[in-house]
């Protein structure tokens, strides 16, 4: 609709691609991961590829309407997927995920629509032409306040966390792998895409305040995820934890932190979507998540060793262990951010140490220690069952020994996107809004 | 008076007994002046046992010895002084409980008939026999 | 001893936590229920346990009586043919007692074994490399038991330390080691280092006499169950109570053969007996106490996490968490890996179905073995009963209460946590 602005343009660059393979992976497998018996499956299977649809049609889309439309799509077979499958309290989680989702995408469309109409470079949505957006001094705040909200609200990040600790842990485990693995990415590449890539002074201005945000909900992450006594609900604050890392890595948005982000985006998807499908497969063994029914799975003889095994890598490579995927990320964040935001680099890294704490934590408890023979009265699993957590660990060790296949994809991408900052006295005094064509002046888009 | 072994063999009771004291070769001592207090178990005590635990002991003499000492005490008691003390030293070594004065129970035995006395000590009739420990 | 009921009744119902168990042995049961899976299971076990049990005391005494003090003994686990032919006393057609109906030499499962192993005909040594044997580290592993608890009856222990035994250990060390300066010479320094090894030999021989009587047992307890002659758990219960008494006057004794001549360490003339200074130190030190098994768990002694009073230890059979951790070298893991050689095909049937079957196996025999050691202790204890107190079907209340006193007593030593009494009595604990 060339009225409105909207054209169905889609093509990958090096942010999208990766997500788009990622996006198809992580839906294939958990469809994989569902059980054979399930009694909706068609609609399951249906409701997960919409959602996918939804999603790969965000990460393709080259006009920024389209981006949007996609961005609503996704919510509503999402919050079906939550809503029918999962947990006791559920519902409540899918509600409160659809009014999260709801405010999140009305933003997203005000902002969007801001950027479109209030471009003084002409009216139009498409990528390229917003690239070289102009906006009027006063809005480049709302808007990217809007944004932010938007985006914010789908990573997520702190204060705007509210419905992911509930959903994450209610959502049946297919579900669960797209949520965490999946529909979080879509707001760390609408930051990148959108406000690091179009709004990109702005961000710069706001960066600094973000960092700590960041850091913030790393450690809010981790620190809550210490003190869970359900796995599912463990493994959700340790996903917002590394948001928190995410959300570090995009403020600071130099070249080697971008990759590092986008490295991030790719690990952190493969793990927690590992994490959440060997957590689904510990539940339908043993048919309890609560960290203090478990105990010695890794026996031999009577527990589930292979799945276990599986578990101490996911968590491990969640912990940042050299030679699985985290470790690349969260390298080469630190090393992007740490010059322009130390202090919020340095809380980011006690949050990593403190996702050793858990990780060691709950497999102490749940892996090592004695077997209750009266419990352990459940099968093996089945190398049909193993699929998807075989080859997702697979690929996180792959990807830790050889870091190209994270960092390969988008190293273009990201060195465009990047962004050179002032020093940040410059920017302290240059925040209020007034100040901003005197930032644009400094500011090198490169 | 008879000694010991001829009392017992007067009694027509006490031929295991009589029999198991020999292969022990312990007659010789329960022919000597002592005194001795002896618990003599009657041929159905030695019945009631399990089959092969007779046979067993009599074809190994030091053991055989060493259950047939746990049923004498040195010295000669009547009922009325064995159920002065609660128990008894043995010439095995261990101790005799007195369990009951009235009925008269040694350990877990039951005396069937008490103070028949000999020429070298005194010998109490009981209904089983006695094992230690 | 029959089963009975009347009597029991005569006395009012026990308030023992474990009342009903209580009230199962007063009727001439096991702590065992009866049930004709138990049966199975125990039977099958006993037979599988009793053929490496006919290595274990063949080479027990072949080390006793002829390895003996031997610095390097690197081919102690080979015994003679000599001990392999060896005649047990209670089978065979020259058994005075003859408890088993088979013949005196070794069984010829455990010489199939012997020759093949699980990998197939190969030379003697290179199964003993493989490890492809029956493991006697476990019957090393028993005498420790007995040998570090001592003090639990029986004359046996204090005779150790007896001057007629340091006489006896002296003449044996010194015939032996004669013409060796170095091994005299150390025996003149250190005269308490190698008195310890003969202590131990002597423990060993021990051991040996007393599993020489038990393996007859089981088989004769297989043979009459396939015939169906065990009308259930008790049954087979007082099978063994009878043969405890029966063999309960067998002497206890340690000779050692040193170039062909005999020299009698401790001389059947000192009338020790099977029951007390075998039979029961081996049941309380292998079935009750223990110790906890190297590297398995840690425990903090200082916090108390490991008794201080050597008679509270509880890490035996009664007590065992039947899980194999997996690591080799735990005594228990090793007898499970030579009774899986030797179950009976119905043992091995009922272990394929239920569980993870071949996966769990040796799980599953474990738990069976915990089972059918419950049923030994059972007769130990009524064997105990029928020796110290009174018949089950005794007029007297007061005798009936105190057999009750005394069963009550021995069912409280399973009250704490770590005993398995309550799992035995279930079905579902496999």
């Amino acid at each position: 609709m060339p009225q409105l602005g909207l054209e169905f343009h889609l093509g990958l660059d090096g942010l999208s691609l990766p997500l788009v393979g990622l996006t198809a992976l992580i839906t294939l497998l958990s469809v994989a991961e569902s059980s054979p018996e399930e009694p909706r499956g068609r609609l399951l299977y249906g409701l997960l590829l919409a959602a996918d649809f939804g999603l790969t049609g965000a990460f393709l889309a080259r006009n920024a309407l389209l981006f949007v439309l996609a961005f609503e799509i996704t919510l509503i077979p999402t919050t079906l997927l939550l809503a029918i499958w999962g947990g006791e309290r559920r519902a409540t989680a899918a509600i409160r995920y659809l009014m999260y989702g709801a405010v999140s995408g009305v933003a997203l469309l005000a902002g969007v629509l801001a950027l479109g109409l209030l471009n003084t470079n002409g009216f139009s949505f498409a990528y390229d032409d917003l690239a070289q957006v102009s906006l009027p001094p006063g809005s480049q705040r709302w808007i990217m306040g809007l944004l932010l909200l938007a985006f914010g609200l789908k990573m997520p990040v702190l204060p705007l966390h509210g419905w992911q600790p509930l959903a994450y842990s209610q959502a049946s485990t297919p579900v669960a792998m797209q949520l965490s693995g999946v529909v979080s990415k879509l707001g760390a590449y609408g930051l990148l895409r959108f406000a690091v890539g179009m709004m990109g002074d702005t961000w710069a201005a706001w960066a600094p305040a973000i960092a700590v945000l960041g850091m913030v909900s790393a450690l809010y992450g981790a620190l809550n995820a210490i003190a869970q006594t359900d796995m599912r609900r463990l493994v959700a604050y340790s996903s917002l934890g590394h948001m928190g890392l995410l959300m570090l890595a995009i403020s600071a948005a130099s070249p080697l932190s971008l990759q590092g982000a986008m490295a991030q985006i790719l690990a952190h998807g493969l793990i927690t979507s590992l994490l959440f499908c060997l957590v689904g497969m510990i539940e339908t063994r043993t048919g309890t998540t609560e960290i203090a029914g478990l105990s010695g799975l890794l026996n031999p003889c009577r527990g589930l060793p292979f799945t276990s095994g599986l578990f101490l890598l996911a968590l491990m490579a969640s912990a940042g262990v050299p030679g699985q995927a985290g470790f690349v990320a969260e390298m080469v964040i630190y090393q992007g951010s740490f010059t322009l935001y130390p202090i919020p680099t340095l809380g980011c890294l006690l949050a990593s140490g403190l996702t050793a704490v858990y990780a060691v934590r709950l497999f102490n408890r749940v892996g090592f220690g004695r077997l209750d023979n009266a419990l352990a009265d459940y099968s093996r699993t089945s190398w049909q069952e193993r699929v998807p957590a075989l080859s997702l660990s697979m690929l996180v060790i792959v990807a830790g020994l050889w870091p190209n296949l994270l960092l390969g994809w988008s190293e273009g991408a990201t060195a465009s996107l990047a962004l050179t900052h002032p020093s940040p006295s410059v920017l302290v005094a240059a925040l209020p809004s007034a100040a901003v064509p005197q930032a644009a002046a400094l500011l090198e888009l490169s | 008076m008879a000694n010991i072994i001829e009392t017992a063999k007067g009694a027509g009771l006490f031929s295991t007994l009589l029999t198991a004291v020999e292969v022990a070769g312990l007659t010789g001592a329960l022919e000597s002046p002592g005194p001795f207090t002896v618990f003599a178990p009657v041929d159905d005590a030695f019945a009631a046992l399990p089959p092969g635990t007779v046979q067993t002991l009599v074809q190994n003499p030091p053991q055989l010895a060493r259950i047939l000492k746990f049923h004498v005490i040195s010295g000669a008691y009547s009922r009325s002084d064995l159920v002065d003390q609660p128990s008894w030293e043995s010439l095995e070594g261990a101790m005799i409980p007195i369990r009951c004065a009235e009925p008269f129970e040694v350990k877990n035995t039951s005396v069937l008939s008490a103070d028949i006395v000999c020429d070298n000590g005194i010998v109490h009739v009981i209904n089983r026999v006695m094992l230690p420990g | 001893m029959t089963v009975l009921t009347s009597s029991a009744k005569a006395l009012p119902p026990s308030t023992h936590p474990f009342a009903e168990v209580v009230e199962r042995l007063e009727a001439g049961g096991s702590m065992l229920p009866d049930t004709p899976e138990n049966l199975m299971q125990i039977i099958g076990i006993y037979k599988a346990y009793a053929v490496p049990m006919d290595f274990y005391w063949r080479d027990l005494l072949y080390i006793a009586e002829q390895v003996f003090l031997n610095p390097l003994p690197a081919f102690k686990y080979f015994p003679s043919q000599e001990y392999l032919d060896r005649p047990n006393s209670y089978q065979g057609d020259q058994a005075e007692l003859r408890i088993w109906r088979g013949e005196a030499g070794a069984h010829p499962e455990l010489l199939e074994f012997m020759e093949k192993g699980e990998i197939g005909k190969l030379p003697k040594l290179l199964h003993h490399l493989w490890h492809d044997r029956i493991n006697m580290e476990f019957a090393e592993a028993c005498m420790d038991a007995m040998l570090w608890h001592q003090g639990m009856g029986g004359r046996f222990n204090d005779y150790l330390d007896s001057e007629v035994y340091r006489q006896n250990a002296d003449k044996a060390i010194k015939a032996y080691f004669k013409g060796n300066p170095l091994m005299l010479g150390l025996y003149k320094l250190f005269p308490e280092m190698l008195l310890e090894q003969v202590k131990k030999l002597s423990y060993v021989a021990n051991l040996g006499l007393f599993w020489e009587v038990m393996a007859p047992v089981f088989f004769e307890m297989s043979d009459i169950y396939d015939e169906g002659g065990f009308s259930g758990v008790p049954a087979a219960m007082d099978f063994l109570v009878n043969g405890i008494f029966a063999v309960a006057g067998r002497p206890i004794y340690h000779q050692v053969f040193i170039r062909g001549e005999c020299f009698e360490i401790i001389p059947k003339s000192e009338g020790f007996t099977w029951l007390y200074e075998a039979a029961l130190p081996y049941v309380e030190a292998v079935f009750y106490r223990t110790a906890p098994f190297r590297g398995t768990k840690s425990y903090n002694a200082q916090a108390g996490q490991v008794p201080s009073e050597q008679s509270e230890f509880h890490y035996g059979i009664l007590y065992a968490d039947v899980f194999p951790v997996g690591s080799a070298g735990i005594p228990p893991t090793l007898l499970m890996q030579d009774m899986l050689h030797f179950l009976p095909p119905y043992l091995t049937e009922l272990y394929l179905q239920h569980k993870r079957g071949e996966d769990d196996i040796l799980v599953q025999l474990g738990i069976t073995f915990q089972r059918s050691m419950y049923n030994v202790t059972s007769a130990v204890i009524q064997a105990l009963r029928a020796a110290l107190l009174f018949p089950l079907d005794d007029p007297d209340p007061e005798h009936l209460k105190a057999n009750r006193a005394f069963f009550e007593s021995q069912m409280d030593r399973f009250i704490r946590p770590e005993a398995r009494l309550r799992d035995v009595q279930t079905e579902h604990y496999r």
